[in-house]
């Protein structure tokens, strides 16, 4: 399946790339490698422009977008009744950008339009680097904080518990993202319970696709 | 629901270390040109942004003179100036007022101040050093006087770095990287990995180039190459681009085995596409957080200025790196951006160089 990601650097588009081809149980293959955007709101930005050029000028089936949450609202299962949009939720954003943008464009390369994925990583994706290590790590840990106004952790103590330190080089970062989260490959069920909202909406997505993405 | 209201606070956590600045520890400036009385508080790695003409060269200037005032002064740590007066003498008054800059350092130096002085603020050639009377702290003015020697300050010049230099120039960095060949072929002679992790962190980072090749240019001197991947063709660094260079010379400096203890670098973004700048974060970082980059060396104190919201963006996690420099007419001053009450709020709400274009964070020219 020809996909395109966008991310924030080349290691979150590393780890994506993992999770996406276990997801959908296939390699892909990757339109326009190194999408990036600078993370939020940038992301939301660029979004329209990204979609209208794999729409009009590639035959992508599908964009994966994955944006950190930092401090925002977090998906809930509420956000998920037809009709709902919670404006500060990122993720509920990043789906009405996709919506709004590709509602006029005509059926090209074979498809209605570029399929989404989107995921929001709580709060940061070394937190997804971190299941099924650290315990204390999920969606749900953060959302309890943020209710009691008391982070159980901060990005930074994440990176810290990821790469040993907050200042990572980009290379190593790249290492420990790979190494991370081909540890799911075979088995995703404990990175859909932990970041159900996260990791599991996208990987929903990912699965929708099978039934209408085209095949080469 | 929950609401999103600004940036929750956090537990503590044990990783975190803070860790001191290595050689200085903070500048205080009078009269010294835009700087007319402002003080920085110096962190391991400091970020200066902030329109031309709001002093960042300055400081840089006050560095480097600290360096060189500190290296004539005598052992007993009195006054250096050739000739007297020193600084505490009354100087003729000057609409302007005299100039002073007042250096503070860590422990174990923190009991020693220096005064770099002046009668016209655009020469400093007076020098006091203030400590307790005794050896052990003249000593420990030895010390630190060997540790000022080592502040460097490098602007590139790509046109400097591609001619050809005698392989004895190898000493060290120049500061405008003109011996950046004499340089690494003698990081490529030592037996020790320096080189080979040189050369694989620059072709990691521009993968389009496969080594880095010091070759002899005529008359004996040597010149830098790269390797192109494709076709394996050897490119003389007069036709590689300003970018890679100057990345290359920051990654020479990230792996040199003896490095400055104080690097100033001016313009750090210049020349290196917007994507690359994590590169050039990275190489600075090697020097300021070593063991951060599994080095086992001293840390380096960095100084570095930028015109580019994009490398500012790489330090939204790091706000007490940035010091934002503001001009008011001709006077100048410094700030941190995390001594800003509201610092965590203005970070959670967008990139941290669209909201310095925007002009809350200061550091934008007068219109």
């Amino acid at each position: 399946m020809k996909v395109a990601l966008l991310s924030e650097s080349p290691a979150d588009e590393a780890a994506l790339r993992v999770l996406v081809e276990a997801v959908l149980s296939e390699t892909i293959v990757l339109v326009q490698p190194g999408l990036r955007a600078r993370g939020w709101p940038n992301v939301a930005q660029v979004l329209p422009a990204i979609l209208r050029h794999l729409h009009f000028n590639t035959d992508a089936a599908g964009l994966v977008v994955v944006v950190d949450a930092d401090d925002s609202v977090v998906h809930t299962a509420e956000h998920e009744a037809p009709g709902y949009f919670h404006p500060q939720c990122r993720l509920c954003q990043l789906r009405g950008i996709f919506r709004k943008t590709q509602k006029r464009f005509p059926p090209l390369h074979g498809r209605d339009r570029v399929l989404r994925a989107v995921g929001l990583a709580v709060p940061a994706i070394e937190a997804w680097y971190l299941c099924g290590q650290d315990v204390q790590v999920t969606e749900l840990a953060w959302a309890e904080g943020q209710a009691l106004g008391l982070a159980p952790y901060t990005r930074r103590e994440l990176k810290w518990r990821v790469y040993g330190t907050d200042r990572p080089n980009l290379g190593f970062e790249i290492q420990r993202a790979v190494e991370s989260v081909r540890r799911h490959r075979g088995d995703l069920r404990r990175l859909e319970t932990d970041f159900p909202q996260g990791f599991g909406r996208m990987a929903h997505d990912l699965r929708d696709w099978r039934q209408t993405a085209p095949r080469e | 629901m929950l609401r999103s209201s600004g940036p929750m606070p956090a537990v503590a956590f044990a990783g975190e270390v803070c860790q001191p600045p290595d050689v200085i520890a903070s500048v205080q400036f009078k009269h010294f040109k835009a700087l007319r009385a402002t003080s920085l508080r110096m962190e391991p790695f400091n970020l200066l942004i902030g329109p031309n003409g709001s002093g960042k060269t300055s400081l840089v200037q006050a560095f480097l003179r600290l360096r060189t005032l500190a290296a004539r002064a005598p052992a007993n740590g009195q006054s250096a100036a050739p000739p007297p007066p020193a600084v505490e003498t009354p100087a003729p008054r000057r609409p302007n007022g005299v100039p002073e800059i007042i250096f503070r350092f860590p422990p174990p130096f923190a009991d020693i101040e220096v005064h770099l002085g002046g009668h016209s603020e655009h020469r400093l050639d007076l020098l006091q050093v203030r400590h307790p009377p005794g050896g052990d702290a003249e000593a420990r003015w030895e010390q630190l006087r060997t540790k000022l020697s080592g502040i460097r300050a490098y602007l590139f010049d790509h046109y400097a770095m591609a001619g050809p230099v005698a392989p004895a120039d190898s000493g060290e960095l120049a500061s405008n990287g003109r011996n950046i060949a004499a340089v690494i072929a003698a990081m490529q002679a030592q037996p020790t990995p320096a080189f080979a992790r040189l050369q694989a962190e620059f072709c990691r980072a521009l993968p389009e180039f496969t080594g880095v090749v010091p070759r002899p240019a005529e008359a004996g001197g040597l010149e830098l190459a790269l390797r192109l991947k494709d076709g394996g063709e050897l490119v003389a660094a007069e036709n590689i681009s300003q970018g890679a260079l100057y990345t290359l010379a920051m990654l020479t400096l990230s792996f040199s085995p003896r490095p400055p203890t104080v690097l100033c670098l001016e313009e750090a973004d210049r020349g290196v596409h917007p994507r690359l700048l994590r590169e050039v974060r990275d190489a600075l970082y090697r020097l300021s957080y070593p063991t951060s980059y599994g080095e086992t060396r001293e840390a380096v104190q960095i100084v570095a200025t930028t015109h580019s919201p994009f490398l500012l963006d790489l330090f939204r996690e790091h706000p007490e790196e940035i010091v934002i420099a503001s001009k008011q007419g001709r006077s100048a001053t410094f700030a941190r951006l995390s001594d800003r009450p509201d610092a965590a709020e203005i970070l959670a709400e967008g990139s941290l160089g669209d909201l310095w274009f925007s002009g809350i964070l200061g550091g934008v020219p007068e219109e």
